[in-house]
């Protein structure tokens, strides 16, 4: 079940309807302050910020195949901070030479009470995990290198284990529907960060 | 014929003497800024001292060489007078490093042999090398020979080479696995190896309590939400605590729930 089309959204809202461009992949612990350092050169200048989120994920089965996923964040370091809902569309399987993978984006923020209105909305929460990491922008680019946790006792973040060894590295960009410019600049970023990372675009669905 | 000798022995030995007087002065100057600037002093200046003296060296060196000089080594001096008085004129000569011409400095500016123990170490070097023999010795020269050849070649040869050994030297340590990448990709694309109904591993402790919780969820929840499947059903229990009572309230308005599934309000 896809988002709706932009033409059945309410008036009020209008929003226009996001892709996200995105690069994955993954940076050893030992090698993470290389990393930081390169990024650090690299981007923007701004003071380094770190975050803490928990994430939840939250499923809709409906009776055909694919259930509606949603993802519903939260800041552990800044708890008073709306919620931040977001949809992810399936990616989009057009042009093969495009290096990033590139999907439809819904994002809104929302008020403490998202994961009991989704509940009463009839979505059941899959699987939820804990992202401690930092965060780099550089124009429009944003580069996330995070450390998942696995939330062993489920609803208690202070008790996480860590996923992997590995930071996991995301290259995104969010761009209104029809700008295709991003994807080069994407790529000659990812030259930059090689050889300690190598980022390319990582269809999920091969890894199911 | 002996006069003509004589004045090229006397011009050799003037113009060596002012070969090794330009020496003396760098040496002099090097030394002082060594003593006093050695603060200030950068590597490179000092290379260019170093590079002045190994210059004049070369000079002396090719003088000495020169087919127009006589030998120095047939020539002989020998001291006629030797007073422990002071002489002037070969204080001023000398810049007053030499003010007595006695018996004291004969032995050392005469000197035409080398120091007794340089002899000693000199003789052991030539006894060694007569040891080994000619072979073992031809053998040694060709594998110098062919380090110096090696370690020439790598500084000479362009950047590539470098680059390539030094690609292998950071292959050894990747800074990222791809395996890893993988398994982090998957967990936050669909949550692989984070759902609750995981096989136990060091999580076995949260299980045991979720375990009941479970057991008494599974036939509800397969009423109330059509389709469900293993993961589904973990999910009951697995939201955070207070959603274990609404967990149980479905069982009330089970029928009701089962005909709202069916007609789901944002099916299409």
């Amino acid at each position: 079940m896809e988002a709706p089309p932009v033409s059945v959204l309410p008036i009020t809202g209008g929003t226009i309807n996001m892709m996200e461009y995105l690069l994955q992949g993954s940076v050893l612990d030992q090698a993470l302050e290389s990393l930081l350092h390169r990024l650090r050169g690299l981007c923007d200048n701004m003071e380094p910020e770190t975050f803490a989120d928990h994430e939840l994920v939250y499923l809709l089965k409906g009776q055909q195949g694919n259930p509606f996923l949603l993802r519903a964040r939260r800041s552990l370091s800044h708890p008073t901070v709306p919620w931040h809902l977001r949809y992810l569309g399936q990616p989009e399987v057009g042009d093969k030479s495009r290096h990033a993978l590139v999907r439809n984006c819904v994002d809104v923020a929302t008020s403490h009470s998202l994961p009991d209105f989704l509940n009463e909305m009839g979505f059941r929460m899959d699987h939820e995990f804990v992202a401690k990491g930092h965060i780099f922008r550089r124009g429009v680019l944003k580069v996330v290198v995070s450390k998942l946790s696995r939330i062993l006792v489920p609803g208690n973040t202070e008790n996480t284990e860590p996923l992997s060894l590995s930071y996991l590295v995301e290259l995104s960009v969010l761009v209104p529907a029809g700008q295709d410019t991003m994807s080069e600049d994407m790529r000659s970023f990812a030259e930059q960060l090689k050889p300690l990372v190598h980022l390319e675009k990582i269809d999920p669905k091969r890894h199911m | 014929m002996q006069q003509r000798e004589e004045k090229l022995l006397e011009a050799s030995v003037e113009s060596l003497i002012s070969r090794v007087a330009h020496l003396k002065n760098a040496l002099h100057s090097f030394i002082y800024k060594l003593e006093n600037e050695y603060e200030r002093l950068t590597w490179p200046s000092v290379l260019d001292n170093f590079a002045l003296l190994s210059g004049q060296l070369n000079t002396i060196n090719k003088l000495l060489r020169n087919e127009k000089t006589p030998s120095f080594r047939q020539q002989v001096i020998i001291p006629l007078l030797l007073s422990p008085d002071r002489d002037e004129e070969l204080a001023k000569l000398t810049e007053q490093r030499v003010p007595v011409f006695s018996h004291e400095i004969v032995p050392d500016h005469l000197r035409t042999k080398p120091d007794p123990e340089v002899e000693e170490q000199e003789k052991q070097l030539s006894a060694e090398a007569a040891r080994i023999g000619p072979e073992v010795a031809q053998k040694q020269i060709q594998t110098l020979n062919k380090l110096c050849s090696n370690l020439l070649e790598k500084l000479n040869n362009p950047r590539d080479d470098r680059d390539a050994e030094s690609a292998a030297i950071r292959q050894n340590k990747p800074s990222f696995n791809t395996a890893d990448t993988n398994a982090l990709v998957a967990a936050v694309g669909f949550g692989k190896g984070l759902s609750k109904c995981r096989p136990p591993g060091p999580v076995a402790p949260g299980h045991p309590g979720q375990g009941p919780m479970m057991s008494g969820g599974p036939t509800l929840q397969q009423v109330t939400i059509g389709g469900g499947s293993g993961q589904q059903q973990g999910m009951g229990p697995g939201a955070p605590q207070q959603q274990g009572q609404p967990g149980k309230m479905p069982s009330n308005i089970k029928t009701n729930i089962k005909a709202a599934s069916s007609m789901h309000p944002y099916n299409r």
